[in-house]
Formats: C-alpha cells, structure tokens, sequence
C-alpha cells in the first residue's frame, strides 16, 4: 500500500475497505482485528459454490485520531457487493461492543478527563445490505448493530461515511441514518429499497429504474445533504473524510449528536413535518424537493462542482 | 456445487530467496479477481499453495500460473492460500508478483 | 389448508388481549396522529396487565402514499409506531424498571413502502427511527414481546419485531412467511437452481425461508402451535423478560440474546467465535489505544 501521506489525496470512491480504514485513521496506528491471516471465511458460501475471502468483505480494526481510539468498519463492495453475512455482521457487532468496552475502562482509568479520551465508532459504508447467500444470519446482524447503536447513545460517536462505488442500500440504508453523523461526497449514495423493486411496486411510467440519472439525484450525496440526512459534504479524498472525522472528534458530544436525523421523539415530529409535505406535494424528481427547499437553479445543482454547491446549495430548514 | 480446494507444492529454485516477512497479504475478491495471503514458512525452500476457487476444471492451468511464479520470482520457503473469483491466469500472475514486490517493502508505483 | 392469520391484525389483537379492552389510537391520555392507518396502535390489558399494542392492518390503503397496502410499513406508519414508543417511555418514565408497560407487537407485513417519494424523503429513516426507539424502550425496561401472526419479511421485519425481547411465531402451519426474500428470488440471484437451494436449506437454515429455519438459528424464541395459546405464551414471555430485566440479564433478549440463542441451538456458531477472537486480539493491543 502506498504511503498514508500519498492515500490522503486518493480517490476514497476508488479505495479499497482496507484502505480506507487504514488512512482514515492517523498515520501508522491503525491495527486491523480479525485480519486476514485469521482466515475467517463464511461457513455459507462454500457450500453455495461462491468464492469466500478472508476478511468476509469487511476490514474491522481500531486506530488513534488525536487523543482517541477510533474502532473502525470498512465494507468491502467488490465482494459480494459489500452485502452482510454471518462473519461480517459479527465483526461489526463486536467493533461495536469493543468501543463500549474500551469506553468503561477509559472512564476507569481518566475519571476526570475521559471526555477528551472516549472512543469514537467510524463506519465505512459500501454495501447493498443482507447477503442473500446468508440472507437469515445477515438479517439477523442487521438487528444487532441497530440495538449496538442505541447503546452507544449518550457515549460514543458513531459516524458513518457513505462515498463509496457501491453506495449503502438494503437494510445498511437505515443503519447509516442512525449514526450520530453522517458524512458523505457527491458520489456517495444512501437508500433503502432497490430501484427495480420500486418500478415493479410503481409502474415503469412513474420510476424507470434504468434511469440512471434519476435514481443518482435521489439516493446521491448532493441530495442528502439538502435533505439533511447527511450533515457534511466532502470532496472524494480519503484525507477529505478523515479531515471531517477528525473535526467531529474535536467537537462535544452533544454537538456530534445535533446532526442525527433520528433517534429521539423530537426528531421523529420533525421527520413526521417532512412526510406531510411530501404528502402535501406531488414531487416527481428530486429536483423538485431542491427547487421546494429554495433551490433557485435546482435543475443544474446536479452538474455543479463542489465548491460552487457547497456556497449555494439551501437546505431543509431544521425545526 | 461447491467450492473447490487445490492444493500445489513446489520444489524451490536452486538459489532460492527466502520469504522473510511472517505474513502478507493483498488483493480484493472481486469478480475476475483474487487475493493472496502469503505467509513464511520453514519448509526446506518449499512453495505451497492452497487455492479455493468456484471455477473447476482449471487445475493444470493454476499449476502453470504457479510454477512460473515461482521460477521467476525465486521465492522460496512460502505458503500461499489464494481465494479465487474467476480471476484469469494473466490476473492471478500480476496479483502475486505485485503482493511480493509490496511483501518486500517495495510500495506499488 | 388450516386456519390463517394473514391479514388479521385487527382479529389478532381481539384474541390476544382481554375481551373488550383495547382502545385504538390512544396510550393513556395521549392520542397518536391520525396518520399511517396500516398501523393499528392501542391500550389494553392482557390478562389483567396494561400493554401498549402496535400492529399491521393488511386491509387498508395509505390515501397519501399508494404503493403503502396490505400491511406495507409506509414512512408515516413507522414514524406512528415510533412515536407510540417514545411516548410510551415519557408516560412510564417515573415508574420503576419491573414496571415499566409491555409492549405488544402483532406481526403481519410484506415490507416498507418501496416508493420513489419514499427514497425521496427517507422511508430509510421511518424504519431506522422505529428500529432505534424499540431499542431504546428496552433499555428503559420496556418488555417488547413480538408475535408473528403472518409475514415478516425483510427489512419491514427488522422494524417491526426484530428489536424485541422475544419474538414468537405461529408456526409454519398458519402460513406464517418469515424471511428476506422467497427461495425463488435466492435462486435468482445465487444463479442456483430451487431444487438444490431446497435440498440445500434442509441442512443449513441460513438461507432458507420459514418459521422453523429461524427458530434453529436463533432467530426467534418460541413456535406457537395453537392460535388460542397466543394469549398465555405472550403474557409467559413478558413475565419472562421482567425476570430477566430484574436479575439484569437484559442482554439474553433481544438482538444480542438471540445471538447467544443462535449459537446454542447450532445454527449460529460463527457468530459467536468472531467475536471471541476480535476481543482476544484487542485484549493484545488494548495498551496502545487505552
């Protein structure tokens, strides 16, 4: 692998999950858990004739930012698109777990300055949700990293990056806007349901799911940072996401946790305002929702470089 | 249906280079593609290699792939176990040679 | 074909709790938006006790978002539930831990609205909310008991019953679905034919589709056999989790616990070694981070 310094620069759409969570984290502490040299494949695919890799698509470890262990995630999408099986859910859940635990012994050990010492959970995204190959055992991780979210509230940050060619879909959709930050780059793209099973459940005339382009305005990172569900928008570098992790660390924890879509009744009432106004209005296009929120030039924030989006862009007013 | 496991051993070359580091690793499962966990091993300059692959049929042209490895790079005393995806043998040839050159310390230019 | 509860949410609640004791759209004083009528919320008792219900109405139509019917959990549906559930601990918050009101899930729902203003918006948010605040009920002491009376499939699964404390289902003779996709929709994307997926899921349940393939990994506590059990089991499994809350056992329920459960009914054992391993190594190099 190339030097951390080199990896900054580099595309972190085109990075691998191992480089990703290696330069994510400051130069030279990254350690990663269960590596490859533990050969933890699935015990599932073999038996279905698909090829296993050692890491299970997923890169779990723990590095320094600062002050701070970071317990990192990184979804490898070239494997089985990133999807989660038994070993991959597992290695999230114990990440988790681990954060929690290293947090009570810091809290032991610095009773007085812990705060500035707590760990922090960075998740890497690239993954299209349930492994279908182990489609129960997937389902059924999904579940525990959601309950290891809630224990983490009140604790430790968990920041999920989303920048990746896979993007987070499937049941991972709902994991990402369930952290306490999101950061995202234009060509990260987050979404629940797949579009040809909404242009089955639709009509084709209502959503063509080969419709590239408009499937990119919808689930894309320009849109979820008007929308709001992705608090920061960053340039497609790994240093740009470790920069912005590395700002969100230095913030308190109730300031990290200002920019959760969701999690408390408030959030929910506030979430609940947008409903009604998609209710209330019948948008065809993202576009539209840009142009409702004040969007001016909304047809040609789509082509509009970053800096320029960055200074113009008008967001979903928060409550 | 299931995956499939070869197994290859290889008698080193003559003046044969020691893999020094105790494990390395490199590569990505993708479709068409591989990774490679290459680990030291103390076995009189011996290569070994575990290969698992949804692909079968293909034994003799992996032993090729590998032997020529093997005498070009003069690596000895190595245990490989590669997890294949389809990868072809002009892949699997450039994906060992690259993860010795970075084993080594080399970094990839 | 035996008796079905598919699509009986509403009859479903009728049997479970006393007789003439639930009261729709309201939890105590509180009453729910009138929104998301796929989600049929309500006080009653159960055998004597107070319970807080949340089910799926399969015969109704969303008027506001048209791909949200037959028990689809549309954006405004799980927002309801949610806030169902965040009231229900602000209504219980000075109670003490062993009395804190179970909450009852009936499950019966193909999956979340798949819509295009549902991307739009973020039905992803709706499921996620719903998902944070059961786990955030038990944290309280909340006792959430699931019972599948249905479909529970996929992601409107993991929302709606798969934060419980326990999740019960009527077995496989009921016509209950429990799973992420059909052996058809597996076999299509695994590009394995259906016969041998089938012969296949015999020996490993962990792709297979149905109540008894979950039951072995863990997936959920108990089959239940007979309709009219349904009542008596529920109101066990909550007496259950207030025994394991108070002994502070919490984590054998809910997502964890079932990990557990996994591994000791053999078909999650992999699970269980990853995380012994991640701690071992980490215990090496804790010194460096800590």
């Amino acid at each position: 692998m190339r030097k951390w310094e080199e990896m900054q620069e580099r595309s972190f759409y085109e990075s691998t999950a191992r480089e990703r969570a290696v330069n994510l984290v400051d130069k030279g502490t990254f350690t990663e858990l269960l590596a490859p040299i533990d050969k933890k494949t699935s015990p599932h695919l073999p038996i279905l004739g698909e090829a296993v890799s050692f890491d299970d698509g997923v890169v779990t470890g723990v590095g320094k930012i600062g002050n701070r262990p970071v317990f990192v995630i990184s979804q490898e999408g070239r494997f089985i698109g990133g999807a989660v099986g038994e070993v991959h859910g597992a290695k999230m859940v114990a990440t988790f777990r681990l954060a929690q635990q290293s947090y009570e012994k810091i809290k032991a050990k610095y009773p007085n300055d812990y705060e500035s010492r707590v760990p922090a959970v960075v998740i890497s995204f690239e993954t299209g949700g349930v492994r279908l190959h182990e489609a129960n055992a997937g389902l059924l991780a999904h579940a525990e990293v959601m309950e290891q979210i809630q224990h983490c509230r009140g604790k430790i940050p968990v920041i999920g990056l989303v920048g990746s060619k896979v993007g987070c879909f499937g049941g991972m959709g709902f994991v990402v806007v369930a952290t306490d930050m999101v950061i995202m780059s234009d060509r990260g793209r987050i979404g629940l349901t797949g579009p040809e099973v909404i242009e089955e459940a639709m009509g084709k005339k209502e959503f063509d799911a080969s419709d590239k382009s408009l499937i990119y305005r919808i689930t894309g990172g320009k849109h979820k940072y008007i929308m709001r569900d992705a608090a920061y928008l960053v340039q497609d570098t790994i240093g740009a996401f470790h920069k912005q992790v590395a700002e969100a660390l230095k913030m308190s924890y109730d300031e990290v946790q200002s920019h959760r879509c969701i999690g408390s009744l408030k959030l929910v009432e506030e979430q609940l305002e947008l409903v009604k106004i998609a209710a209330e209005n019948n948008f065809k296009d993202a576009t539209d929702v840009w142009a409702y929120f004040g969007n001016k030039k909304s047809d040609q924030i789509q082509d509009q470089f970053y800096d320029e989006f960055i200074r113009e862009a008008k967001r979903r007013p928060r409550r | 249906m299931a995956l499939q496991e070869l197994k290859f051993s290889f008698k080193p070359e003559k003046n044969y280079i020691s893999f020094a580091p105790e494990w390395f690793h490199s590569g990505v499962v993708g479709s068409g593609d591989m990774e490679v966990l290459m680990e030291h091993k103390k076995q009189d300059g011996k290569v070994t290699v575990k290969v698992v692959t949804p692909v079968t049929g293909f034994d003799q042209v992996w032993e090729k792939v590998l032997a020529k490895f093997v005498a070009e790079t003069k690596i000895g005393n190595l245990h490989m176990e590669i997890n294949d995806n389809n990868a072809t043998p002009f892949i699997v040839h450039m994906r060992l040679k690259q993860a010795l050159f970075e084993a080594k310390g080399d970094v990839e230019s | 074909m035996g008796m079905t509860m598919l699509g009986k949410g509403r009859k479903a609640i009728s049997m479970i709790l006393d007789e003439g004791s639930f009261v729709e759209g309201k939890i105590d004083g509180y009453t729910l938006p009138d929104i998301g009528p796929g989600a049929v919320i309500g006080t009653g008792s159960l055998k004597g006790r107070k319970v807080t219900v949340i089910a799926n109405d399969a015969m109704v139509r969303n008027p506001r978002f048209p791909v949200v019917y037959s028990g689809v959990i549309g954006m405004e549906e799980a927002y309801k539930m949610a806030t169902t559930v965040y009231k229900m601990i602000e209504l219980d918050k000075n109670k003490p831990q062993g009395e804190k009101r179970p909450l009852v899930l009936i499950v019966d729902t193909p999956g979340n609205g798949p819509g295009k203003v549902e991307e739009l918006f973020g039905m992803n948010k709706a499921t996620g909310a719903y998902q944070l605040s059961l786990a955030e009920a038990r944290q309280h002491g909340h006792p959430i008991v699931a019972m599948i009376i249905g479909r529970a499939i996929s992601g409107a699964f993991l929302c709606h019953g798969l934060q419980a404390d326990h999740i019960l289902s009527l077995s496989e003779e009921f016509q209950t679905m429990i799973h992420v996709m059909p052996l058809a929709g597996i076999s299509r994307i695994t590009k394995r034919d259906i016969e041998s997926l089938t012969e296949l899921s015999k020996t490993n349940p962990v792709f297979a589709s149905g109540a008894g393939f979950f039951y072995k990994l863990g997936g959920l506590e108990e089959l239940v056999h007979n309709v009219d059990d349904m009542k008596d089991t529920i109101d066990r499994h909550i007496t259950e989790v207030y025994k394991c809350n108070a002994e502070g056992n919490s984590e054998k329920c809910g997502p964890w616990g079932r990990g557990i459960l996994g591994k000791e009914r053999g078909g999650r054992e992999t699970r269980d070694e990853v995380i012994r391993m991640m701690y071992d190594e980490f215990a090496k190099v804790e010194a460096q981070y800590i």
